[in-house]
């Protein structure tokens, strides 16, 4: 094909773990989680009390500014300014129609929107501020970052769960590829809210103890917030510009699952077909894959359908090589995750260490891969995949490779 | 990139459940703007009018049965598919991994969304229902559509103020230029919610009897984009050609209508120039105007610019059916199916200015 490599040249991180990349992977290399009680909302009726809570919101923006962001615009800020700066871009040299943003959002500025409603419904409407609900949509995010930093290129905000942010890599690379834009700030943030804790409290699909993903005893997912934003450039700008080259985006698969609104195919099949089409879309063989960066969420219908498609859709293969869940230290950062999850498996290819499945104890019959448990291995990773499979079966695999 | 064809149209909007209606009654000047009753309103303050879809079936598509379990939105975008595709003459069955959806929203979700906020604020945490929750979610209706017709290929729901149906649009010519699949059901989907309409009034955003703005409106558009091999291999005639697309998007605060005549007519003219046509070609333009008046005025200062003082026949349908993405996406429909009955008709320019500066157009060309 005659379009451009795409490259990632910056990376930005924001978690439990920590306000930076480096807080971040240091934790999650170390095994720790970030997973504790719940403080921006009362939880105690919940049948968890438990998520993956940013302990400290970023600063250093204008307060003029940071009055007007919902906890996820700040999250999404912090990260972008982390990973715009490791890119060494100078963007008052850049064409600012060539600069994209491309995110993936969804909770967004729903915690906002909550206090707007229970002020609405208790004190009557002149006490409810409309700016706080209009402040909740996803693409809030996309257009600041655009704002902050100047930015009139291409936007898009992707808005399919869990596989949102890793969605938003795939469109992102598409737009480079296909002379769109050069360079493209890309990724999500989402943050905690009441609405979503409760509902998967509802769904029963919460742990009330810390997620175990893959182990036997597992009882669900650990809500999270994060923001993971990577700086994707077309490859020939990036050398060009002498920048710092983290890896190469190879390609992505994004399919229907067409099953269940909340259940996943439990054959494995459908996510067998995603992870194909990324294979596809990547040029990569079952061979040339080292890493996979799990979905991993310890409910128990998607461990063993993860497990049962990476078996159909690489062989043998996937007995050979590591596949671990971050969440079990971060949580499931629903629609960031798929960014958050892309920034670790890109620091997976640069630094040789893969991080841990932590919690891990006892064995799963339905789930027998190499769950990395416990503690982060050292391996040289050529190239690794990270899965994402949401509500409604958006199912999204996106594929990263070292660059020599 | 290819310039896909587009085989199929389809509108439920506040006007008609199906396009022909839609069609003949914007036709006819019919407005579905309405006042909205004030409950809930401080006491002094104009009530807003809205185009509330207030009558609706959703048979013969989907039964009573089945579209009881789920939200408006989902209703819409899957009577609007399922009519799309049988004005394609495609069906799904046996091309489930070749085709695709792609939906853009500003608002779906949002009635499941504030009924699971006041049983957990008003009753208890217990007393959140476990089948609101998944429909709360912006993917549920193309996802649920998805998952009714067995459509397996690219399935993504996509958000960005009034021009995400071109963002939908663009993404599907994307993928069809890579081979992800053959065809795609491309569009948008939006519920109006009481709530929201009360925010956005209490914000003056909305217009009233006495004072401008735009108002909300609910309903969903979507076509069928389709490659030009697989058109081809089906034997069927495309209603048009989905020939060029651009933004000229402005950094700004995310809900500020800011109008800047110079940005839209670069959007406008990119646009033109990415479909390969002169302006004095055009034939008809879906305006982006919605009774903002800045912008109105912005945008008509714009089509000047670009058209030397002698603008082509404009539609501005938002005047009737109101605004959200839904409606752009209507407008897409309507700019395609116009092919089909006006034969004066060679090519349409849609224009979409939304808040946040996200400014986008397409073209549309007899095929």
């Amino acid at each position: 094909m005659d379009h451009r490599s795409v490259v990632v040249t910056g990376l930005g991180a924001v978690s439990s773990l920590g306000q930076s990349l480096k807080e971040t992977w240091d934790g999650l290399t170390a095994g720790r989680s970030g997973i504790a009680p719940i403080t921006i909302f009362d939880a105690s009726r919940f049948r968890t009390n438990l998520a993956a809570e940013v302990k400290q919101m970023p600063s250093g923006f204008p307060p003029a500014l940071t009055r007007r962001l919902s906890r996820s615009d700040l999250l999404g800020l912090a990260a972008a300014r982390e990973a715009l700066a490791d890119s060494g871009l100078l963007l008052e040299r850049e064409d600012p129609s060539r600069v994209g943003v491309v995110l993936g959002g969804g909770v967004s500025g729903l915690l906002d929107s909550e206090n707007y409603f229970i002020t609405l419904n208790s004190k009557g409407p002149r006490s409810a501020r409309p700016s706080r609900v209009l402040n909740h949509p996803p693409d809030q995010t996309t257009d600041r970052i655009a704002e902050h930093w100047g930015l009139h290129g291409p936007r898009a905000t992707i808005a399919t769960a869990c596989s949102s942010s890793a969605t938003s890599l795939g469109y992102a690379s598409d737009l480079i590829r296909h002379g769109l834009a050069d360079i493209v700030v890309t990724g999500g943030a989402d943050s905690l809210a009441r609405l979503t804790h409760g509902g998967f409290n509802a769904l029963r699909a919460v742990d009330p103890e810390p997620c175990r993903p893959f182990d036997r005893r597992r009882k669900g997912l650990t809500i999270g917030e994060a923001a993971g934003i990577l700086i994707f450039e077309a490859e020939d700008r990036a050398r060009a510009r002498g920048a710092r080259i983290y890896a190469r985006f190879l390609g992505y698969g994004v399919t229907s699952d067409a099953h269940h609104m909340t259940q996943p195919e439990p054959t494995g099949e459908a996510g067998a077909r995603t992870l194909r089409a990324c294979l596809a879309s990547a040029g990569l063989a079952p061979e040339d894959v080292d890493y996979v960066n799990a979905h991993g969420t310890a409910t128990q219908q998607n461990d063993p359908s993860e497990t049962a498609a990476l078996k159909r859709a690489l062989g043998d293969r996937a007995r050979q090589i590591p596949v671990s869940s971050i969440k079990s230290m971060i949580g499931h950062c629903l629609c960031s995750a798929g960014a958050i999850e892309a920034v670790a498996t890109v620091m997976t290819i640069v630094t040789g260490i893969v991080p841990p499945t932590i919690h891990y104890e006892e064995p799963d019959p339905d789930c027998d891969l190499d769950y990395v448990p416990n503690q982060a291995r050292e391996m040289k990773v050529r190239a690794a995949l990270s899965n994402s499979f949401a509500f409604g079966g958006n199912s999204t695999v996106v594929a990263f490779g070292g660059v020599s | 990139m290819i310039r896909p064809y587009i085989t199929g149209a389809a509108a439920v909007t506040a006007l008609g459940r199906d396009i022909a209606t839609t069609r003949e009654a914007l036709a006819s000047g019919a407005s579905a703007l309405a006042e909205v009753p004030p409950e809930g309103l401080p006491p002094g303050q104009e009530p807003s009018l809205a185009a509330r879809i207030t009558f609706f079936t959703t048979e013969p598509e989907l039964s009573k049965a089945k579209a009881r379990r789920w939200d408006r939105g989902s209703q819409y975008i899957y009577v609007a598919s399922v009519q799309c595709l049988k004005s394609a003459g495609y069906d799904v069955k046996g091309r489930e991994e070749r085709t695709g959806i792609l939906m853009g929203t500003g608002s779906a979700g949002a009635g499941p969304l504030t009924e699971l906020e006041r049983q957990m604020a008003f009753e208890s945490p217990e007393a959140a229902s476990p089948f609101l929750f998944p429909y709360t979610v912006s993917n549920a209706p193309g996802s649920q559509t998805a998952i009714d017709l067995g459509i397996r290929g690219p399935n993504v729901t996509l958000i960005q103020k009034d021009p995400v149906p071109l963002n939908a649009l663009l993404y599907g010519r994307m993928l069809l230029s890579d081979k992800r699949a053959d065809a795609i059901l491309a569009g948008a989907v939006d519920e109006w919610n009481l709530i929201y309409h009360r925010a956005y009034e209490r914000a003056r955003l909305t217009g009233t009897a006495s004072h401008p703005g735009f108002s909300l409106g609910e309903g969903a558009g979507t076509v069928l984009l389709e490659t030009e091999e697989s058109v081809r291999l089906r034997q069927v005639e495309p209603l048009a050609r989905f020939a060029g697309l651009a933004s000229a998007n402005l950094p700004v605060s995310p809900q500020r209508r800011v109008a800047n005549p110079d940005r839209m007519a670069e959007a406008i003219e990119r646009a033109l120039a990415d479909a390969h046509v002169d302006p004095s070609s055009v034939s008809a333009v879906h305006l982006s105007e919605d009774g903002c008046p800045w912008m109105d005025d912005a945008e008509s200062r714009a089509m000047e610019r670009v058209f030397s003082g002698q603008p082509p026949r404009s539609l501005a349908i938002k005047r009737q059916l109101g605004e959200n993405p839904a409606i752009v996406a209507i407008q897409i429909a309507l700019a395609a199916d116009s092919f089909r009955h006006d034969p004066n008709q060679n090519a349409v320019l849609i224009n979409a200015f939304g808040a946040g500066g996200n400014f986008a157009c397409a073209v549309l060309l007899r095929p």
